[in-house]
């Protein structure tokens, strides 16, 4: 217990002094304050008292700390120092929470975990901007013409970003500004990307149907409907309605099948009449799928009612 | 208003001279620097002053570096005087004598003037 608000008074002191020298360009400053931590870790266990008994405000020390650095400290340049300092100074508030610090301390363990994210966020990025149409979908996807390249592509891309994660952690928190935006528009885009994935796998696009309607009640997409009668008679010309009324209709133009609806007598395309005339670009009728009808018992089972109980037991 | 006969304004001019002494007996880590110099009776040399000056010594190349894992109480960060930093030491230490000396003899009572 004691030893946990020790802690949290080396965290807050610590905190004050980066928040006062925050006003330093990166590399410098982290070299600067390389050995606050362990400093104050030294003073803690050395003496019951106060840190700032010991060793003077927080603002004292980061001053003292200045000058004995000397020459040679850039700043980073900007216009308003002041601004820098006070938002500086809530950073170092917040960092300051034990909560956060927790975070902060395994965070770095993950650091790997997001090189491989990253570039994969990459590759989707650019297969999207690549391939310009509405149908994003998560990648590598081996049953499409372009699954090859874009596994290709994700090792090259994993590989580049780790080694680029390895020569940065190398340079000791001295991550380039051009790499830190990079990370950012890279984590925003694949944000976007994923985030407007119409066909997760095991989902049924929605957005693009003609009705607007969900149809998620399979597998993969619904890209058409035959009907059959129970004894096996595929059926022509079945018009569908779900339990609202509305036309049920199916993601129809997917797989490069083109679909040909009849025109009601409004003029308007009927949506829903199953199995929809579908042909493939190269203008062949798409075929009915092989379907197994189960078998009929051979003896039709009435439902049985109270008034004609086959046991006549009365 | 600062005092000229304010030590810890001295100390800063020959800190860095004291830090690479301190270091040229052994290796040490930051927090050891400030114990040695206080036991030395350097009381008045501020901890962060020591720090920041055993960062400058590392960056313009006069120190090295090396952590030493602990098991109780935290890691620590040792630093040694290189060629570098022995070169810097011997220069500093031939300026300081030389300057004493002078300063000495000033101090004195004007010896040298009445004796020419």
């Amino acid at each position: 217990m004691a030893d946990e608000t020790r802690q949290n008074e080396v965290a807050r002191y610590a905190a004050a002094v980066r928040a006062e020298l925050s006003d330093l360009a990166m590399p410098e400053r982290e070299a600067l304050l390389e050995d606050l931590e362990d400093h104050l870790a030294e003073v803690v266990a050395e003496s019951e008292l106060p840190l700032a008994s010991r060793l003077g405000t927080p603002e004292a020390y980061a001053a003292e700390l200045r000058a004995a650095y000397g020459a040679g400290l850039r700043t980073t340049g900007g216009r308003f120092p002041r601004i820098h300092r006070l938002v500086g100074a809530a950073a170092a508030q917040v960092h300051g929470w034990s909560s956060v610090q927790a975070v902060r301390e395994y965070l770095p363990e993950l650091r790997p975990a997001w090189w491989v994210l990253r570039a994969y966020l990459v590759v989707l990025v650019l297969a999207v901007i690549l391939r310009g149409d509405q149908d994003i979908h998560p990648i590598p996807n081996p049953f499409t013409s372009g699954g090859v390249v874009e596994i290709i592509a994700m090792a090259v891309a994993v590989v580049f970003s780790i080694r680029l994660g390895r020569w940065a952690s190398r340079r000791q928190g001295a991550e380039s500004w051009p790499l830190r935006a990079g990370n950012a528009v890279v984590a925003l885009g694949g944000l976007i990307a994923v985030g407007s994935m119409s066909t997760l796998p095991g989902w049924v696009g929605t957005p693009s149907s003609p009705g607007g309607m969900p149809d998620a009640f399979a597998a993969g997409p619904i890209s058409n409907i035959y009907p059959y009668t129970r004894d096996g008679k595929p059926l022509d010309g079945v018009l569908l309605y779900d339990q609202d009324g509305r036309p049920v209709t199916v993601v129809a133009n997917g797989n490069g099948l083109i679909t040909q609806y009849p025109t009601a007598a409004d003029g308007q395309p009927i949506t829903n009449e199953y199995p929809l005339s579908q042909t493939t670009v190269d203008g062949s009728k798409a075929m009915p799928p092989r379907v197994a009808i189960p078998p009929v018992s051979p003896t039709p089972s009435p439902s049985p009612s109270p008034g004609a109980s086959p046991s006549g037991n009365h | 208003m600062q005092s000229l006969a304010d030590s810890s304004q001295l100390l800063k001019g020959v800190l860095d001279l004291a830090v690479l002494a301190v270091l040229a007996d052994h290796d040490s880590y930051g927090y050891d620097v400030v114990r040695r110099l206080r036991e030395t009776g350097l009381s008045e040399v501020g901890d962060a002053s020591v720090y920041g000056t055993l960062r400058r010594l590392y960056q313009a190349g006069a120190l090295n570096s090396y952590v030493v894992p602990s098991d109780e109480g935290p890691h620590r960060k040792y630093y040694g005087l290189n060629e570098r930093g022995r070169k810097a030491l011997s220069e500093s230490t031939r300026t300081w004598s030389a300057l004493t000396a002078a300063l000495n003899q000033l101090l004195d009572g004007g010896s040298t003037k009445n004796g020419r």
